[in-house]
């Protein structure tokens, strides 16, 4: 054999290995292209367009963003959007912090409960949002009964109120997210080196000094997925406001996303909702953006 | 051996990619019957599409009808999206008349101007709310409108007469009627959520405009709303929408005396007293109004058949337009106890001899009322303006606003960003 036949044959054994390996992606690649890259393309170039979906799209530059800028409802949705972010993302992050923590503990049953608090999460979103209306139903609703027989003169409106329809939304959000991001916490909890925790408390560390200093460094990588993931859930919301609360009372609870499904699907201004999601776009990948900065200045 | 599983590999995936793409079957049957097909909603649940089905299958036993159906709630949505994609679905139900001009307006209709010309004119109603600068883009085959519902067995003792009542009778009745208290609580009334319970009945008896940026006209009928559910004798707007409360729920479970809702609801009654769901009797009065001269003015809507720009059978989806509004398809839909867009005496009769349906002269009175005015006017605004009128209804019902400050936002927030 010459070594230019054998160079050949490796060329051509290399190649064969990078059809291969395009053959096993390229089923997922075709539906992730059709699916998602091309609409989100369309997206950016649609945005800075009039279009209806039906006649072509005619170019009208900046004007969509302009429109946007003057909107009224616009920046309401965009504020109640951060509302519901800065309530969503440090609950949830707590309360399923708080649930991986109890539940890691070797206890009778811990297997039901963890199923228990996961339950919310394959739970039909509709059916969280119907089943959490009525128990913030402002008469008849379970929670303000509980409120008033403890004693709370005036319990509040829930869903029905401005000021408090939000709160209810997150709440019931927080409900639902905390099993899904417990079972992520518990996966990093038990990756933790149970020798960590003996030298700790040979060396007198109490319960809450072992949290501080062991699991909640030992879990920052864990912390920092479910960080982003919430951060970009939260932005993202749309199925259980528009289901709880259609937005309202008035525009107490209506989200960009909402704003964005009006505008293009009902309203069939497409090139105008393009511009609205090509700005939630950009908002949460700064903050995505900041967050893995933040990560990698704290690794150093 | 490897060239043919590179070869296969290519036909897997060139046969992956264009699978996606078929759009909506052959226009034939293997049988060569002609394939119409109508987007609909619910077709299970609502009996007028399979009447209307039926008795042109019946008149055209050559064409294969195939009704595509769609979630009620998403109807609108769903056809928008079709059509961007170049759906070739023959005929498209126009739901409301804010989607017909969505669609007519985009040129993704096709004009039935000619079918109109056909129809007898004094007997065909709801058809002027579709013109487009002198075109027709769809026909329409019912016409509903708002009456007073009663529960006629909880009435019966109260010696109450329901023919000529004014919006003041109509909320002293209703506190009077109320009775019980928690779980066996019966409202005198029962107004439903909606924004036009209150908006578009104002609109109409005043002659107030919807679409005008200048909403005092609602002021009467809000006070009259607001003080019903105050005093307890209608359900309060936060109970009913966070307990997503269904009007026909609280009719057919005595909850409510009375309900004003639209004619469409006779159908549903006719079919919960078939299936023994409801025993009581019921029947139908005028909407109240504001004087007692005699006249009822009323508000509703028509629905209406339009022919796709891009169907596969204009032939057979034109002939199933005329076939629905005209006479044969009235008939076929007040057999169920739908109101037809085209009405004579002998429909009427056949529409007040459904099994179940009241046919006392109140009833008859309230299915003939003077006027219809259109629940929403058709304009390019129409959308816009009623996202904004919903959520400060919205606000006001709540008490999240005082009446007077969401009259002022309403006014300023459709001056502002409708223009």
């Amino acid at each position: 054999m010459s070594p230019e036949s054998g160079a050949t044959a490796l060329k051509r054994r290399q190649r064969r290995t990078t059809l291969v390996g395009w053959s096993f992606i390229l089923p997922n690649f075709l539906g992730f292209a059709a699916l998602t890259l091309i609409p989100v393309l369309a997206t950016l170039l649609l945005a800075f367009t009039d279009w209806n979906s039906y006649s072509t799209p005619q170019w009208v530059g900046l004007e969509n963003f302009r429109r946007m800028l003057d909107s009224d409802t616009f920046w309401v949705a965009l504020s109640n959007t951060g509302w519901y972010a800065v309530g969503h993302i440090p609950l949830t992050l707590a309360a399923s912090l708080g649930l991986a923590v109890l539940l890691n503990q070797k206890l009778r049953g811990v297997g039901f409960l963890r199923t228990a608090f996961f339950f919310p999460y394959v739970t039909s979103l509709v059916a969280v949002a119907v089943v959490w209306n009525m128990l913030l139903s402002p008469d008849l609703g379970p929670v303000n009964q509980l409120l008033k027989a403890v004693g709370v003169g005036h319990p509040p409106g829930w869903t029905t109120s401005t000021d408090w329809a939000m709160p209810a939304v997150v709440i019931t959000s927080v409900w639902r997210d905390m099993g899904y991001y417990m079972v992520l916490y518990l996966a990093g909890l038990q990756a933790i080196p149970a020798e960590l925790y003996e030298a700790a408390r040979v060396d007198g560390a109490g319960p809450w000094q072992r949290f501080r200093h062991i699991t909640v460094p030992a879990l920052r990588p864990t912390t920092f997925f479910v960080l982003v993931m919430l951060t970009i859930s939260s932005f993202k919301v749309f199925d259980l406001v528009q289901i709880m609360t259609e937005g309202g009372p008035g525009r107490s609870t209506l989200v960009l996303s909402q704003v964005i499904f009006r505008e293009g699907i009902k309203q069939g201004r497409f090139g105008y909702s393009s511009a609205i999601s090509l700005v939630l776009f950009v908002i949460v990948l700064t903050i995505t953006v900041v967050q893995f900065r933040f990560q990698r200045r704290n690794e150093r | 051996m490897r060239r043919p599983a590179k070869v296969l590999t290519a036909a897997i995936a060139l046969a992956l990619l264009t699978a996606g793409c078929g759009s909506g079957g052959s226009d034939t049957t293997a049988d060569g019957k002609k394939v119409l097909r109508i987007a609909l909603w619910n077709y299970d649940q609502t009996p007028e599409f399979k009447a209307l089905i039926d008795g042109f299958k019946a008149k055209y036993p050559d064409i294969e009808v195939r009704p595509v159906d769609i979630l009620s709630d998403d109807y609108s949505e769903k056809v928008t999206t079709m059509l961007a994609g170049g759906d070739t679905t023959d005929v498209l139900t126009m739901k409301t008349l804010t989607d017909y001009a969505r669609f007519g307006t985009r040129g993704q209709l096709q004009s039935v101007t000619d079918e109109a010309a056909k129809l007898d004119k004094a007997k065909y109603g709801g058809l002027d709310a579709y013109d487009m600068d002198g075109e027709y883009y769809a026909l329409p085959y019912r016409q509903d409108f708002y009456v007073l519902y009663y529960n006629k067995s909880l009435l019966k003792d109260s010696g109450a007469d329901l023919s000529g009542l004014t919006w003041p009778d109509y909320a002293a009745l209703a506190k009077q009627q109320t009775r019980g208290s928690g779980g066996s609580k019966v409202y005198g009334t029962y107004q439903h959520t909606w924004r036009s319970l209150v908006q578009a009945i104002a609109a109409a008896q005043t002659g107030g405009d919807l679409l005008g940026g200048d909403y005092g006209f609602f002021k009467d009928q809000y006070a009259m709303a607001l003080d019903l559910q105050k005093s307890g004798a209608a359900m309060p707007w936060a109970t009913a929408n966070s307990q997503k409360v269904t009007y026909k729920t609280m009719f057919t479970t005595d909850k409510t005396v009375m309900m004003p809702m639209g004619t469409w609801f006779a159908a549903v009654l006719l079919q919960e007293k078939a299936a023994g769901n409801f025993k009581d009797d019921w029947g139908m009065a005028p909407l109240p109004q504001l004087t007692a001269d005699g006249k009822a003015t009323t508000f509703g809507a028509p629905t209406a058949f339009a022919v796709n720009k891009k169907a596969k059978n204009s032939d057979a989806a034109r002939k199933f337009l005329s076939f629905a509004s005209g006479p044969e398809g009235a008939a076929a839909v007040a057999k169920i106890g739908i109101t037809p867009s085209y009405t004579d005496e002998a429909i009427m009769n056949t529409y007040f001899s459904n099994q179940g349906m009241p046919s006392d002269d109140l009833t008859k009175k309230a299915m003939h009322p003077d006027t219809v005015k259109l629940e929403m006017p058709i304009s390019e605004k129409s959308s816009d303006v009623d996202t904004i009128l919903t959520e400060e209804h919205q606000l006001v019902m709540t008490g999240e606003k005082s009446l007077d400050a969401g009259i002022k936002e309403m006014d300023s927030r459709v001056k502002s960003e409708v223009g």
